[in-house]
């Protein structure tokens, strides 16, 4: 089978345990799992080893007990997904290999179960399943996909809510990195506050190995994480780790739900004001504002600045494939902005030659100062820098990637789900390169616009994050 | 060929085996209503402006040569304004009006003694395109005042010979050719007759003469995108299939819905596949993601200006503006007949629009209500962004434009639309 192959290819401890077979006696797979997925995520402490085994045993011991009390839910054919996940927690622009076990065609829309799986009988191996990366050209086969997973084949320590909001994100019912980035940690609250330590354990050294870690492999499996989210539970893990073993248990409950909801009001809610403020700032009366696509922030900017009286154009470049530049010409149409709508990029350069700002929301920054955006972007500011037209991201720190580097759209990218063979093929981002941004305006200088991303990661990596006391 | 109608609607085929029984007036309306509603465009412009004005020769009534260029412009006009996005209409119309000059002269010749009327810019240098700037009215000889024996030279190179009234047969005025006789006037029929089948050759042709140069462009292993394949990239591609293993991606996909009854290039790409040539279709608005993949970048042109700056269907901008960006070459095929001794207007710089209602519903009445959509349907590529004129005749470099301008049209043709706007 396809999960036993890939998991037999993955480096690391999960590899023995993956062929057992179905029934009760798969109990010990999940722990298997989840203690292989600690070692790649390098970001924390590493546990001493033999602590690390005593955890693990325990952690079987107690998962075994769970299983038998409860009667009525068969365990899922295999965990494939968790174990071959064991490659890495890590996430952002992980490959998820060829291990496609979508079943073609099984919506997901529903609510999940309390259990979080439903008693289904496994499905027949993956012939079908197979298909949905088989038909993606070879030239992009590295790149990686969402897949909506079954419910009942995910790793059965997902909890419930991170189980709906994977469903989501693997639907794009939440698409951008910012919503993303909210609904994982308002997930990941319910997850905190329905966590209790078990006995012999400290939060510090369980909960991330133990609890975190398989619901961020199960959204990563869903959907490849978005950078802000690696940003942000980068800075989660940190957290957790900081706290003293001794440190009691409500009160490290306690301490990380505040800071989730700091980061949320800080880093999100805020950020957004302080951008759509500052970029609305840069406006001035009469200017013809060109975006691509809808972005949050860039809507917000719009709104902003009508309500701060100005009077300018909107000219709103579509991509046919989404459509969601419509939906924006919509919004501002309401509140009575002039609106000119092309739904594609077809006589671009007139077009742009005749604007005097571009705004362009962003998905994340890289640590080279290249933006990564929704695809048609980088042709977008392109086409503008050559007319001489101003090019200004908006986009919030946490999207700010400072490890990665990307000079191509084929580096960090994704295949939408439903353009993914060779008869209709579509990347959902690509990659701007900085000469074609004239400035990037993030929630942290004011006025903004004019500062060019190099100087926003350079304030990055000196600044401690706040959010790390 | 024919794109596709309703059957109420003739396809070129018929309507050009119609223009035989038809009065010659009703075949030029019947094909200036079908211009108009863009029923034919395209590469048809060109076919259909050369049947039409074959029949102009033959069926309408003239006596002299000049009567003859009368005709051809004032229906070659008529044509080019019924579809003013289409300039390949009036290249036809240039080319037969050199035509029948060219035999016209050769009778007169035959008749004179061979002494040239020097009218010809490919007596010129290449770079001769714009040499008349110092002269008065170059292109613009008014027919009536000509009559009045006013000579106007055709270039700087007989800007001192001395005049000789039966010298002139450029200025559509009636002296020299009205002592022809009505046997040379038959024969002239017949020989621009003849002139006009073999432009209607070189159209046929055009397309298999640039495929004949498929294989020395696209290499082996080569990723090309094709933008919006038309018919002449598509024999193109089939030829280099032929001979290269290679693969092609398909951009600019008309149809936004994924998952439609049949993927879009179906038969082109069953036909490449056949000869193992691997195809993606790229459902994406944008291009830069994927240009670092691509090694050429392929489309073909409605037109090529003077300037070399090209008229395409929208979004052909995209792929030559993201491949100039990576440095990549962007190969456009055009036939000769599609390069115009003009500069491109303003519409063609702007842009045209096209009909939006395929973009949002009428359904969807606030929708309607709210948006101002612009949806370009032909854009204008400066010249700086393309590296190859892939023609019939070979590959052109921007700065050879000027030479095959100057084999292909008549200095005195160029605006041959311009003193006839009124009817």
């Amino acid at each position: 089978m396809a999960a036993e192959t890939n998991g037999a290819a993955t480096p690391g401890p999960a590899a023995q345990e993956t062929a057992k077979p179905t029934g009760p006696t798969a109990n010990p797979n999940p722990a298997t799992a989840m203690g292989s997925a600690q070692t790649p995520a390098s970001s924390e402490k590493l546990t001493p080893a033999q602590l690390k085994a005593k955890a693990k045993a325990e952690k079987a011991a107690r998962r075994a007990q769970v299983k038998e009390s409860r009667v009525s839910a068969p365990p899922p054919a295999q965990d494939k997904g968790a174990t071959a996940d064991g490659k890495g927690g890590k996430g952002k622009g992980k490959q998820d290999g060829q291990q496609a076990q979508t079943k073609g065609g099984q919506p997901q829309a529903h609510r999940p179960s309390v259990s979080g799986r439903r008693p289904e009988v496994p499905a027949p191996p993956s012939v079908v399943e197979k298909d949905v990366r088989s038909g993606i050209p070879a030239c992009f086969s590295h790149v990686p996909m969402a897949k909506r997973i079954p419910m009942s084949q995910a790793h059965k320590d997902v909890h419930p809510v991170v189980l709906s909001v994977g469903q989501q994100m693997a639907t794009f019912a939440l698409n951008d990195s910012i919503s993303r980035l909210k609904a994982t940690f308002l997930a990941f609250r319910k997850v905190i506050e329905s966590y209790e330590t078990p006995k012999g354990n400290s939060l510090s050294r369980h909960f991330v190995p133990h609890v975190l870690n398989p619901q961020i492999e199960y959204l990563t499996e869903c959907r490849p994480m978005c950078f802000a989210m690696g940003n942000a539970i980068r800075l989660l893990k940190g957290k957790v780790n900081k706290f003293d073993i001794d440190t009691a248990e409500d009160e490290a409950k306690e301490g990380l739900l505040e800071w989730i909801d700091l980061l949320i009001t800080e880093r999100i809610t805020w950020s957004e004001y302080a951008i759509a403020k500052n970029a609305a700032q840069s406006m001035k009366d009469g200017d013809t504002i060109l975006t691509y696509g809808r972005h949050r922030l860039v809507e917000e900017t719009l709104l902003q600045a009508n309500r701060n009286g100005k009077s300018f154009d909107v000219t709103i470049i579509d991509d046919p494939f989404t459509g969601g530049g419509k939906e924006l010409a919509q919004t501002l149409r309401q509140v009575g902005i002039p609106v000119r709508y092309s739904p594609n990029l077809g006589g671009l350069r007139p077009k742009v030659a005749a604007v005097s700002n571009v705004f362009l929301g962003g998905e994340a920054i890289f640590a080279n100062g290249s933006l990564h955006a929704p695809s048609g972007t980088a042709d977008v500011a392109m086409a503008a820098m050559n007319a001489g037209v101003k090019v200004i991201v908006l986009c919030e720190t946490i999207n700010f990637d400072r490890d990665r580097v990307s000079v191509d759209s084929l580096t960090y990218n994704e295949i939408d789900p439903e353009r993914n063979t060779a008869d209709c093929f579509r990347l959902l981002y690509d990659n701007t390169h900085e000469k074609y941004i004239t400035g990037v305006v993030t929630e942290f200088e004011s006025g903004g616009g004019n500062s060019p991303a190099q100087a926003i990661l350079a304030l990055l990596r000196k600044q401690e994050d706040p959010l790390i006391d | 060929m024919a794109p596709s109608q309703t059957s109420h609607v003739p396809t070129l085929d018929s309507l050009i085996k119609a223009f035989d029984s038809q009065s010659l007036e009703a075949s030029v309306e019947s094909l200036i209503f079908l211009l108009k509603r863009r029923q034919v465009k395209g590469d048809e412009c060109a076919k259909a402006t050369a049947h039409i004005l074959c029949q102009v020769v033959t069926k309408s009534t003239w006596h002299d040569v000049d009567q003859l260029i009368s005709r051809v412009q004032i229906t070659g006009s008529r044509l080019a304004r019924a579809a003013p996005m289409e300039p390949v209409i009036g290249n036809i119309v240039r080319r037969v009006l050199g035509l029948i000059r060219d035999e016209a002269s050769e009778d007169r010749n035959a008749d004179d003694g061979g002494s040239d009327a020097g009218s010809d810019i490919q007596a010129l240098p290449a770079s001769a395109n714009l040499p008349q700037k110092p002269h008065p009215l170059p292109f613009r000889p008014p027919p009536s005042v000509a009559a009045a024996g006013l000579q106007v030279s055709k270039s700087m190179f007989n800007l001192l010979s001395v005049a000789d009234t039966s010298d002139s047969l450029m200025t559509g005025a009636s002296t020299p050719m009205s002592q022809a006789q009505p046997t040379s006037m038959h024969a002239l029929r017949s020989e621009v007759k003849d002139g006009i089948d073999e432009i209607l050759d070189e159209i046929n042709q055009a397309d298999d003469q640039i495929a004949g140069f498929a294989e020395i462009q696209i290499h082996p292993g080569d990723y090309v995108l094709a933008y919006q394949p038309t018919k002449t990239v598509e024999r193109f591609l089939v030829k280099a299939a032929s001979k290269r293993r290679f693969t092609v991606i398909f951009a600019g996909l008309d149809s936004p819905a994924p998952g439609s009854a049949e993927p879009p290039y179906a038969a082109l790409r069953k036909r490449l596949n056949a000869a193992g040539v691997e195809t993606i279709n790229l459902a994406s608005n944008g291009l830069m993601a994927y240009i670092p993949r691509v090694n050429k970048v392929i489309f073909g042109a409605k037109a090529v200006y003077q300037n070399g700056g090209l008229l395409v269907n929208s979004g052909c901008c995209i792929a030559a503006l993201a491949a100039h960006e990576y440095l990549k070459p962007v190969i456009v095929l055009s036939p000769v007949y599609k390069f115009c001794p003009e500069d491109p207007s303003d519409e063609v710089l702007r842009g045209e629009l096209g009909n939006p209602s395929s973009y949002v519903s009428y359904a969807n009445g606030p929708a309607v209500e709210a948006l101002d959509i612009e949806s370009t349907i032909t854009e204008y590529i400066p010249p700086e962004l393309i590296d190859v004129y892939l023609t019939n005749l070979g590959p052109q470099t921007q700065h050879h434009l000027a030479s095959i301008l100057a084999d292909h049209y008549k200095t005195e043709d160029i605006n041959f639309a311009v003193h006839l706007a009124e009817p």
